[in-house]
C-alpha cells in the first residue's frame, strides 16, 4: 500500500509483457500449439473480469456465459453483415452491449448475495442461451452460430498489417490481453478496488462505513460483463466463427474451474488455469489415451485443488514466496494526552448542510420498535448536545442494541423520528447517515479480517473522502487527496501505527477492539456511537481503551453503550438508563447513582440477587 | 457470407507472403508439377511416410452414441486403407496400400457435439499434427463450424452426420464434401411413401426440436405432404435436450392427429418416442421419423418401432441388394461385434471416397483433390453407384425408406426394419443453388 | 391448443411435474437449510440415484426393490460424500462449498459415463402401472399418476420426519438458527451427516421414480439442477414448504404455458422467478434474513 519505487509498482505488468513476448518462442516446445495458446489468452482475458468479480469482490457468478455470448454475437453480427468494417470498433460495440446486458442482469441478480446470487446467475444465463438459440436465431444463426468473422486489419498509413491465424493472431490477442490486464490492475489499485476487496470480506460494514455497496457491486458486475463481452468477440475473431456454445452453462462452468485452478484474486489465475485446462484436455485425450474419460480426470483435479490448494496455482506460488508474519511488537501504552490530531476531527469535512441549526446534535422523538409481537423499544425520547459524552446503560434485554441500531438507521423505527443536526434522518440508509457524520462502532468486531490494519482504516477514510459512490476506477488509491494523512492519523490515534501492515487476523483481541473504534473514527463522524467498546477486555486493555475514549472525545460527540458502569460513571457527563425498552432515567452520574428507580430496576436487581 | 469468405482468403494470400502467395497467383491451375505452392497443411502434412487424419466427434453428451458409431466407421476405413482391403478397393480402385502409398494415422478428440470444441479440435489437428484431412460431426452445427474452419485453413473437411440443408446449402464451402443426405431430401423421399401407404388427406402432429434443423425439416415435411392433401393438426416446438416431453405430448394426444411426425434426433428422439408411448399416442397415431437416428430401434425397442416410417442413409439388410453393403456389414460386425448403423456407414464411405479422390488427384495438394472430387465420376458405394455434385459438394445418393417390423416378423435380434424403397437421389436432391450455396475459392 | 379438456390435462400434468420437482428441490433446500451448503451436485445425485435403481432393477427385476436399493445406496453415497469432503467445508466460505459440490457433480457424472457409456438406459415400471388410465377428461399414463402419488407420499413422509420427529425438530432448529443446535448440546456432526444423506436420498429417490418416465443418461441431472434452482428461488431457499409450493408453481408454468407456445415454457419459468425476485426477494415462503 505504501508508495513505492516506480519499477516495483509496475513489475507485474513488465513481467506480463515479457511473458507474453516470449511465449510464442517457448510454449511450442512444451507442446502448446498456437491455436491453444490463443484460446488460453482469450480465456485469460475473459477471466480478468471474472476474477475482479469473484476473486476480489467475492461474487461467484455462474452466468458469465451470458455476457461472453452477448458481446461475441453482437461483434460477429456487425462484422459479418458488413455493418461495421473495423474489427476493433465491432469488438467495442459488442463490449458495450455486454455491459448493458450486465446492468440489466445485475439489477436483478445483485438483489441477493451468496448462494442466491449464484443460482440466479445460472438461471438468467439459461434465458440468454434460449433467446440466442430460438427467438433471435435469424440474427445469431441459432445452433449454427455465425461463421465468417473476419480478423482485424490495421492501416497506419505507412504500414498495413493484416492479422492472420496462428501466431499472427496471437500478437493481436496478446495486445488485447495486456491492455485488459493493465486496466484490471489499475482498477484493483484504485479506491474502488480497495472497497471491492472490503465488500468481499464484510459487505454490511462497508455499507455502514458510508459506501454504497450496491452501486460498487453493480459497477464491478458490469465491468466483468464488459470483459466477458470483449473476450467473446475475440473468440469469434480468433476462430473466424462465433459458436452458440459461448452461451452455454459449460462456458461459465469452465471459466469458474479455470479461475479456481489458476488462483482467484490474482488476475493471472484465469490465464494459468486456462493453460492447465486446455493443455490437460489435449494431453488426457491424446498422449494419455483417456478418450471420453478426460472430463473425469479434470473433474478430479478440480475437486482436489478446491480441497487442498484453494489459492490455486498462482496463489500457491505466491504463498511460497510470502514473508512469514511479523511477530507482535511490545505494546506501547496509549499516550495520556492526545497527540497532534487536530485535523482528524469533525472539522475535516462538514457534510451536514448548514441550516443555522443550533440545538441538540441528535434528537430522537418517540422511538418505538416492534418485532412482530415483541416490543423492543417503546416511546423513547432522547437528545444529545454537541460535544457531550453520553453513556447509555441498562440491564440485559433493556433494548440498548435495538435503540442504537435505530439511531444509525440500521433498522427503521416502527414509529418516531430521529433528527441529526436538525435534519430528519428517519428511514434513511445507514450509508447515507454515515455520510452525514453519524456512525457507530460495533459490539462484536466487524472488521475486514483478510485485510491489513491500514487497509481497514483506509476503507473507512475513503467513505469520508469520496462520498457514498464515485467510479474513480483508474485513479491511484494514494492519489485521493488527504487520504494517507487521515489514515496515518487515525492509526496513531488508536495506537496501531506500528501494526499498520499486519493482517487483522493476526491482531490481539484488544488491538482488534481499538481498530473497530478506529474504523468508526476514520470516517470523521461528528457523532460517534460506541456499542460496548470495553466488552471482553482484560483490565489492562480496559484501562487503555478508556484512555483512548478520553482522547477521541475532543471535538466529537460520543454516545457509549456500556455494561461496565464504573467506567461509565467515570467517563460520561450524562447517563441515560434504559429498562425494558423504555427510558427510565437520565441525568449526571451522581443523579443516576442516587435515582431510586434505577437502583431498583438495575442496581437493586443485582443487590437483591 | 460469401463476401466474408472472400475477405478471409484474400487475407491469407497476404499472410502467406512473398514466396507461396506469389506462385499461387502467378501460376493458377498449373500445379501438377512439384512446385505446387504451400497451402493449408500442404506439403508439410504429406512430406513424410504417413499422413494424419484428425477425427473430431462427440464422445460425451447427447450425441455420444451416434458419435461412437461414426468413429468406428472411420477406424474400419483406416484399417482397410492401410491394409489395402478389397472392399475399399471397390470404392477407391486406385488404392493399393495406404493413400498414395503413405500409411494413414489418426487422432480422435471429443467435441461433445459443441461447435466450439469441434473447431478447437480441428484447429489443433491442423496446427499440431499437420492433418491432411479433418473429419467428423453428429450435429450440423459442428459440421457448419468445421466447414468454415476448413475453408479458412485450406484443409479438406468431411462431415460425419449432418442433416441440415445448410451444410451444403448456404454454409457450403469449397473444402467440404458431404456423404449423407439432408432434411429436405429426407422429406421429399418419405412424404410420397407415407401418402402412398397411409393414405391421403391425413392430419399430422409435429414434434419439432427448436433449432434450425428442426424447423427446416418441419417446413419441408409440411410442404411435401400438402401434395397428398395432408394438414397440420399441431406443431409442438420443444427445446433441444428437454428431458420431459409430457406437456408437448399431451397437446399432441389431444390434437386428433392421424400421424405423429417426430423430427427429434439422437437421445431426444429416444426420449420423446418412449414418452409418446406412455401417453398412448403410438397406439392411435402412426409414428414417422423423417430423419432416423442411429440405434433408435435398439434404444426404444421393437414393439414401439413396429409400423414406424423412417428415412435413413443405410440399413444393414441392404446387404441383400448391394454386394458392397454385404462386405461392409460383415467386416464391421467381425471387428466390432454388432451390425453397423448408418453413422458407421457414413464414416467409412467418407474416408473411402476421400482416398479415391486423392488417388485420382495423385497428390495431396488440396486444390487438386477438390478438382478430383468435383469431376464427379460414378463411385461404387454400399448403397449402389453414387457421385459427388461439383456445384455444392453434395453426394447424390439414394434415400432409404424403411418401416419398423413387428417383433414376430423379425428374423434376428437386429432385424428391426424392412426396407420399403430405395429412392434414387437424382431428382430428389434439390438444385445445387436451392439453398444459396456459394463454394468460395480453392486457393 | 386452448381447449378445456386440454387445459385440465395440462393442469393435471403440471401437478405431476410439480410434485417431482418439489421432491428434488426439498432435498436441496433441506441440505442448504441445515448445513448452509448449496449442493451443486444435486442434479448429479438425481441422475446417480436413477442409475443405482437401474442396476438393482436389472439384477432383481423388481421395481420396488430398485427403489429401495437405489435409495439406500444414495444415503450411503450422501453420507460418504459428507464425511470425506463436505465436512471439511463447513467453516469455509459459501463459495468454496459451491465450488467443491460443483466439482463432485462433474466427477459423479463422468464416473457414470465411464461405467455405463452415454447410451440411454431405462427402468420398466411395475406391470400393474403400465398402460394408460382414462381420467374422464384425459387419458393419462398410469405410471405418471403413480409418480404423482409416490412423490406426494414421499413429501408427506418428509413433512412427518421434519415436523413430527426429534431429528426433524433438530433439523428445523438448525434451519432457524444454526447456533441453537450447538446450544442444545446435540451432536451436530451426526445430524449434518444424516441430513446430507436424506437430501441425497430425496434426489436419488426422485431419480429412480422418474427413470421409467424419462430414460436415463449421464447428463440427465443438468436440466433438473437448473429447474431446481428456479424452484427454490421462487419458494425461498431453506424452506421446505417453499420448495413444495415452488415445485408446484414451476410444474404448472411449464405445463400450462405449453398450450400457448411451448417453445417459451422454460422462459416463462425464468420470468416468474425474476418477478418473485423483484417483488419478494427472499422467495414466496422464505425468511427475510437468510442469504
Amino acid at each position: 500500500m505504501r508508495r513505492s519505487a516506480g519499477w516495483r509498482r509496475w513489475w507485474p505488468e513488465a513481467a506480463a509483457a515479457a511473458g507474453l513476448l516470449i511465449a510464442p518462442f517457448v510454449l511450442p516446445f512444451l507442446g502448446f500449439s498456437p491455436d491453444t495458446v490463443n484460446r488460453i489468452v482469450v480465456w485469460g482475458l475473459f477471466g480478468l473480469g471474472f476474477d475482479l468479480l469473484f476473486g476480489y469482490t467475492g461474487l461467484l457468478s455462474f452466468g458469465q456465459s451470458a455476457f461472453f455470448g452477448t458481446g461475441g454475437f453482437i461483434a460477429a453480427y456487425l462484422l459479418t453483415k458488413n455493418l461495421i468494417a473495423s474489427v476493433l470498433l465491432a469488438l467495442c460495440i459488442g463490449t458495450i452491449g455486454a455491459a448493458i446486458a450486465g446492468v440489466l442482469v445485475g439489477l436483478i441478480a445483485l438483489r441477493r448475495t451468496g448462494i442466491y446470487f449464484a443460482m440466479i446467475t445460472v438461471a438468467i444465463a439459461e434465458v440468454f442461451f434460449f433467446v440466442e438459440n430460438s427467438p433471435l436465431s435469424d440474427y445469431t444463426g441459432g445452433e449454427n452460430g455465425i461463421p465468417g468473422v473476419p480478423a482485424p486489419a490495421f492501416d497506419l498509413g505507412f504500414l498495413k498489417f493484416q492479422v492472420g491465424t496462428g501466431w499472427s493472431m496471437y500478437w493481436f490477442l496478446a495486445a488485447c490481453f495486456f491492455v485488459g490486464l493493465v486496466i484490471a490492475r489499475r482498477i484493483v489499485a484504485s479506491p474502488v478496488g480497495a472497497i471491492l476487496v472490503a465488500i468481499r470480506d464484510n459487505p454490511q460494514r462497508v455499507q455502514a462505513l458510508g459506501h454504497s455497496t450496491g452501486a460498487y457491486k453493480l459497477v464491478i458486475f458490469v465491468i466483468a460483463a464488459a470483459y466477458a463481452g470483449f473476450a467473446g468477440g475475440l473468440l469469434g475473431v480468433l476462430q473466424g466463427y462465433m459458436p452458440p456454445d459461448a452461451f452455454t452453462f459449460d462456458t461459465s462452468g469452465q471459466l469458474v474451474i479455470q479461475t479456481v485452478i489458476g488462483g482467484t484474486g490474482t488476475l493471472f489465475g484465469p490465464l494459468a488455469g486456462a493453460a492447465v485446462w486446455l493443455y490437460l484436455r489435449d494431453f488426457l485425450q491424446g498422449p494419455m489415451g483417456l478418450g471420453n474419460a478426460w472430463r473425469l480426470g479434470l473433474g478430479l483435479i478440480f475437486v482436489l485443488l478446491v480441497c487442498f490448494l484453494r489459492r490455486g496455482i498462482i496463489g500457491g506460488i505466491r504463498q511460497l514466496f510470502a514473508r512469514p508474519p511479523a511477530p507482535a511488537p511490545e505494546e506501547t501504552p496509549i499516550a495520556l494526552a492526545a497527540p497532534t490530531l487536530v485535523s482528524v476531527g469533525p472539522a475535516a469535512r462538514r457534510r451536514v448542510p448548514e441550516n443555522g441549526h443550533s440545538g441538540p446534535i441528535l434528537q430522537a422523538q418517540g422511538l418505538t420498535k416492534r418485532y412482530g409481537g415483541l416490543l423492543a423499544n417503546r416511546d423513547i425520547t432522547f437528545s444529545v448536545e454537541e460535544g457531550e459524552l453520553r453513556g447509555v446503560i441498562g440491564p440485559n434485554g433493556a433494548g440498548k442494541s435495538t435503540f442504537f441500531k435505530m439511531l444509525t438507521c440500521e433498522v427503521p423505527p416502527t414509529s418516531g423520528t430521529i433528527r441529526f443536526h436538525g435534519h430528519d434522518i428517519t428511514g434513511r440508509g445507514v450509508a447515507q447517515v454515515c455520510q452525514l457524520g453519524l456512525t457507530k462502532s460495533y459490539q462484536v468486531n466487524q472488521l475486514f479480517v483478510r485485510l491489513t490494519v491500514r487497509q481497514n482504516v483506509t476503507i473507512a477514510a475513503l467513505a469520508e473522502r469520496r462520498g457514498m459512490f464515485k467510479p474513480d476506477l483508474l485513479r491511484g488509491l494514494h492519489r485521493v487527496p488527504g487520504l494517507d494523512v487521515q489514515v496515518e492519523q487515525t492509526l496513531a490515534l488508536v495506537n496501531l501505527s506500528a501494526r499498520a501492515d499486519t493482517p487483522v487476523a493476526e491482531l490481539a483481541y484488544g488491538e482488534k477492539r481499538r481498530l473497530e473504534i478506529g474504523l468508526a473514527l476514520a470516517s470523521s463522524p461528528t457523532l460517534l456511537l460506541l456499542d460496548e467498546p470495553l466488552a471482553g477486555m482484560s483490565p489492562r486493555e480496559r484501562a487503555e481503551t478508556v484512555q483512548l475514549l478520553r482522547n477521541i472525545r475532543r471535538g466529537r460527540t460520543l454516545v457509549i453503550v456500556e455494561h461496565d458502569m464504573d467506567a461509565m460513571f467515570d467517563l460520561a457527563e450524562r447517563i441515560t438508563v434504559l429498562h425494558e425498552g423504555t427510558l427510565l432515567a437520565e441525568g449526571t452520574p451522581a443523579e443516576i447513582q442516587r435515582n431510586s428507580f434505577v437502583q431498583e430496576a438495575y442496581l437493586g436487581g443485582v443487590a437483591a440477587a | 457470407m460469401t463476401d466474408s469468405v472472400g475477405r478471409v482468403s484474400s487475407r491469407r494470400a497476404i499472410i502467406q507472403g512473398a514466396a507461396a502467395g506469389a506462385v499461387a497467383t502467378l501460376l493458377p491451375g498449373t500445379s501438377r508439377a512439384a512446385n505446387e505452392p504451400a497451402i493449408g497443411t500442404y506439403p508439410a502434412g504429406s512430406s513424410g511416410d504417413t499422413v494424419f487424419i484428425g477425427i473430431t466427434i462427440p464422445r460425451t453428451g447427447t450425441y455420444a452414441v451416434p458419435g461412437e458409431d461414426v468413429l468406428k466407421g472411420y477406424q474400419l476405413a483406416i484399417e482397410h486403407l492401410n491394409a489395402g482391403d478389397p472392399l475399399i478397393r471397390m470404392i477407391s480402385p486406385h488404392t493399393s496400400k495406404g493413400v498414395l502409398g503413405k500409411q494413414v494415422t489418426s487422432g480422435v478428440a471429443d467435441s461433445g457435439a459443441k461447435p466450439n470444441d469441434a473447431v478447437q479440435n480441428g484447429s489443433r489437428f491442423i496446427s499440431q499434427n499437420k492433418a491432411v484431412l479433418i473429419t467428423g460431426s453428429v450435429s450440423s452445427a459442428e459440421a457448419v463450424a468445421l466447414n468454415k474452419l476448413a475453408q479458412r485453413e485450406k484443409v479438406i473437411y468431411l462431415p460425419g452426420i449432418s442433416g441440415s440443408n445448410d451444410t451444403t446449402g448456404k454454409d457450403c464451402v469449397r473444402y467440404s464434401f458431404r456423404e449423407c443426405f439432408y432434411g429436405q431430401t429426407a422429406a421429399a423421399a418419405i412424404a410420397p411413401v407415407m401418402v402412398k401407404n397411409i393414405g391421403k388427406n391425413k392430419k399430422a402432429a409435429y414434434l419439432v426440436p427448436d433449432y434450425t434443423y428442426g424447423h427446416t425439416v418441419h417446413q419441408s415435411m409440411e410442404q411435401f405432404l400438402k401434395a397428398g392433401g395432408w394438414t397440420t393438426a399441431t406443431a409442438q416446438v420443444a427445446p433441444l435436450g428437454a428431458p420431459d416431453y409430457s406437456s408437448y405430448l399431451l397437446n399432441i394426444a389431444n390434437s386428433g392427429a392421424d400421424v405423429f411426425i417426430n423430427i427429434n434426433f439422437g437421445n431426444d428422439a429416444v426420449q420423446s418416442i418412449k414418452q409418446a408411448q406412455q401417453f398412448g399416442i403410438l397406439g392411435k397415431q402412426i409414428l414417422s421419423v423423417p430423419y432416423n437416428t442411429p440405434f433408435l430401434a435398439r434404444d426404444v425397442g421393437a414393439d414401439l418401432m413396429a409400423g414406424v416410417y423412417a428415412a435413413t442413409d443405410f440399413w444393414w439388410t441392404l446387404e441383400d441388394r448391394f454386394p458392397l453393403a454385404k462386405q461392409f456389414v460383415a467386416a464391421f460386425e467381425k471387428k466390432f461385434g454388432y451390425k453397423p448403423e448408418w453413422g458407421a456407414n457414413a464414416g467409412y464411405m467418407q474416408l473411402a471416397m476421400w482416398a479415391d479422390a486423392v488417388e485420382r488427384a495423385k497428390s495431396f495438394y488440396p486444390p487438386d483433390i477438390i478438382k478430383a472430387y468435383e469431376a464427379g465420376p460414378e463411385i461404387q458405394s454400399t448403397v449402389g453407384p453414387v457421385r459427388f455434385r461439383g456445384a455444392d459438394h453434395q453426394l447424390i445418393r439414394p434415400v432409404i425408406i424403411e418401416r419398423g417390423k413387428k417383433k414376430a416378423d423379425m428374423k434376428s435380434a437386429d432385424d428391426y426394419y424392412e426396407v420399403l424403397e430405395v429412392v434414387p437421389g437424382e431428382g430428389l436432391m434439390q438444385a445445387p443453388d436451392a439453398f444459396g450455396c456459394s463454394l468460395g475459392p480453392a486457393t | 391448443m386452448l381447449s378445456w379438456p386440454n387445459f385440465f390435462s395440462q393442469f393435471f400434468n403440471g401437478l405431476a411435474l410439480g410434485a417431482l420437482l418439489a421432491l428434488i428441490s426439498s432435498g436441496l433446500t433441506i441440505i442448504y437449510g441445515t448445513l448452509g451448503v448449496l449442493n451443486l451436485a444435486h442434479g448429479a445425485m438425481f441422475m446417480l440415484g436413477g442409475y443405482a435403481g437401474f442396476v438393482a432393477w436389472q439384477h432383481t427385476g423388481s421395481f420396488a426393490l430398485a427403489v429401495l436399493a437405489g435409495s439406500l445406496f444414495m444415503v450411503v453415497v450422501g453420507v460418504l460424500i459428507e464425511r470425506v469432503v463436505i465436512r471439511n467445508f463447513y467453516r469455509r466460505p459459501h463459495e468454496d462449498q459451491i465450488l467443491v459440490t460443483f466439482g463432485i457433480g462433474i466427477v459423479l457424472v463422468e464416473l457414470v459415463r465411464l461405467g455405463f457409456g452415454s447410451d440411454t438406459v431405462s427402468i420398466q415400471p411395475p406391470a400393474w402401472a403400465m398402460g394408460v388410465t382414462p381420467l374422464g377428461f384425459l387419458i393419462y399414463p398410469t405410471y405418471r399418476i403413480v409418480v404423482l402419488g409416490i412423490a406426494a407420499a414421499a413429501l408427506l413422509v418428509l413433512y412427518f420426519v421434519l415436523y413430527r420427529t426429534r431429528i426433524g425438530m433438530i433439523v428445523r432448529a438448525g434451519i432457524e438458527d444454526s447456533g441453537m443446535v450447538d446450544i442444545l448440546g446435540i451432536n451436530v456432526n451426526h445430524v449434518f451427516m444424516l441430513v446430507f444423506g436424506i437430501g441425497a436420498m430425496a434426489a436419488g429417490f426422485a431419480g429412480i421414480v422418474n427413470a421409467p418416465v424419462v430414460a436415463l443418461t449421464p447428463d440427465a441431472g443438468d436440466t433438473i439442477l437448473v429447474e431446481t434452482f428456479v424452484v427454490v428461488v421462487i419458494g425461498g431457499v431453506g424452506s421446505f414448504p417453499g420448495a413444495v409450493l415452488g415445485g408446484l408453481i414451476a410444474g404448472e408454468i411449464l405445463s400450462l404455458t405449453s398450450m400457448v407456445d411451448p417453445s417459451y415454457s422454460e422462459v416463462m419459468l425464468f420470468a416468474v422467478m425474476t418477478l418473485v425476485l423483484v417483488l419478494r426477494p427472499q422467495g414466496l415462503l422464505g425468511q427475510q434474513d437468510r442469504a
